[in-house]
């Protein structure tokens, strides 16, 4: 399979090409990452850590003109977080730079390796989002997990204008609150 | 821009630097506003953990599976090699004359397995078969596990219902390829499928067919707290394994 096609399907939320690439580099990724001295639980941490980077920004287009290949995207991305764990336990590191990633990459790996699990809300939000329509999860997921816009999501899924995919979402948010709500009395 | 539209902005990233400046502003200064912003501020980030507990899940499975197709490559001083080749040999025949006589695993599978009936997609005969999932069940139904594997294929994680991962399971089940089997019913349980009980029964005889008997046992075990589904015949297999 080609990068392109890879790319493509991750941005479908595929997540038989993630693990494709997870099989794919994960023997190389740790051969690169073993003159960093790191345990390998440490690197399986960091390599799945990395490919979860690699298919939040691929979903929201970040991939679209790549450059270079996925490899290098993944491995740059790895080796940011691997320092990123040394930074925190005071190992210096200089950093020679493969790949410049822009802010909102960054900010997409500063999140995933703070990431620590949902919370208790959290983990309620999913439950009850999860009991909604399937229109309405398709929209939400659409919307926030995927970063379409708006006018994106009327196009992809043949909405009137965006006024009714405005409104479809926020009903979908209102009987969120509500299957919430009922759920706390 | 209202409000709504402001919100929406936000998460769509097309804000002016003034823009992000009023929704700081009404942050501090509009309690509903500040409200509204920040539960689609919890639920975006609720839906990207669970997405991304799901591919951790996706990654162990992976990594389970293969771990039991190539064993590890482990470096040892010879001596402690030649004690550990001596545990091993030793470990074995005893657990050869312990279980190895009396629990014959393929026939106990073979005396439970049978492919589960299709109870989620109901097929009306003399309709077209146009879409996808239709066309798997028929697959299924008529024990075309091949063509139901190439159907699946096709399938995006979009258009996926979550049983599809059940009976995923059982078709490569079927199939002979029960290592692939588990990661399927092991997801289908963690996410909470409905049919969590049976997925948990063919999961213990996947593990069974694998020789892994401990953990078939630890499944039955959960099956039978359950309480829903094969309890009796769950009971049977413990004491056949005991």
């Amino acid at each position: 399979m080609t990068d392109e096609q890879l790319i493509a399907q991750l941005k479908q939320r595929d997540k038989k090409a993630l693990a494709t690439i997870y099989m794919e580099y994960k023997t190389e990724f740790f051969k690169f990452a073993s003159r960093y001295n790191a345990k390998n639980e440490l690197l399986e941490d960091v390599y799945q850590d990395a490919l979860i980077v690699l298919y939040e920004n691929a979903m929201v287009g970040k991939l679209d003109h790549l450059k270079s290949s996925v490899k290098t995207y993944l491995f740059g991305t790895g080796k940011f977080m691997l320092f990123k764990h040394f930074r925190d336990s005071k190992k210096e590191i200089i950093a020679d730079e493969d790949y410049i990633f822009d802010k909102y990459e960054t900010a997409v790996m500063e999140d995933v390796f703070d990431d620590e699990g949902p919370n208790e809300y959290q983990r309620q939000l999913v439950t009850n989002f999860k009991k909604l329509g399937e229109k309405c999860r398709e929209i939400l997921e659409l919307f926030y997990v995927q970063g379409m816009k708006l006018d994106e999501i009327r196009i992809e899924q043949g909405y009137e204008n965006k006024d009714v995919v405005k409104s479809q979402k926020s009903r979908c948010l209102k009987s969120l609150k509500n299957l919430i709500h009922n759920k706390d009395e | 821009m209202n409000k709504e539209e402001l919100i929406n902005g936000y998460f769509e990233g097309s804000l002016s630097e003034s823009q992000l400046a009023e929704v700081e502003n009404l942050c501090e200064t509009d309690t509903d506003f500040a409200t509204d912003f920040e539960f689609q501020k919890e639920l975006q980030q609720s839906l990207k953990k669970d997405d991304r507990l799901e591919i951790k899940q996706l990654f162990s499975g992976l990594n389970n599976q293969a771990a039991q197709a190539e064993p590890k490559v482990i470096r040892m001083r010879t001596w402690l090699a030649a004690a550990a080749i001596a545990l091993l040999v030793g470990l074995g025949s005893w657990l050869f004359l312990l279980n190895g006589s009396d629990v014959n695993t393929d026939d106990l599978y073979a005396a439970n397995f049978t492919p589960y009936d299709n109870v989620v997609h109901p097929i009306e005969r003399g309709n077209e078969l146009e879409d996808l999932q239709t066309q798997m069940f028929a697959a299924y139904e008529a024990k075309d596990y091949e063509l139901w594997l190439q159907l699946t294929e096709q399938l995006t994680t979009k258009q996926k219902d979550g049983y599809i991962d059940f009976y995923g399971g059982i078709v490569q089940m079927a199939l002979g390829n029960h290592e692939k089997a588990i990661p399927l019913l092991q997801g289908y349980i963690d996410a909470d499928g409905e049919l969590k009980d049976r997925a948990t029964w063919y999961l213990a005889l996947a593990h069974l067919k694998l020789g892994a008997i401990k953990s078939a046992e630890i499944e039955l075990a959960k099956l039978v707290q359950m309480g829903s589904f094969k309890t009796k015949a769950a009971e049977d297999l413990l004491k056949a394994l005991d």
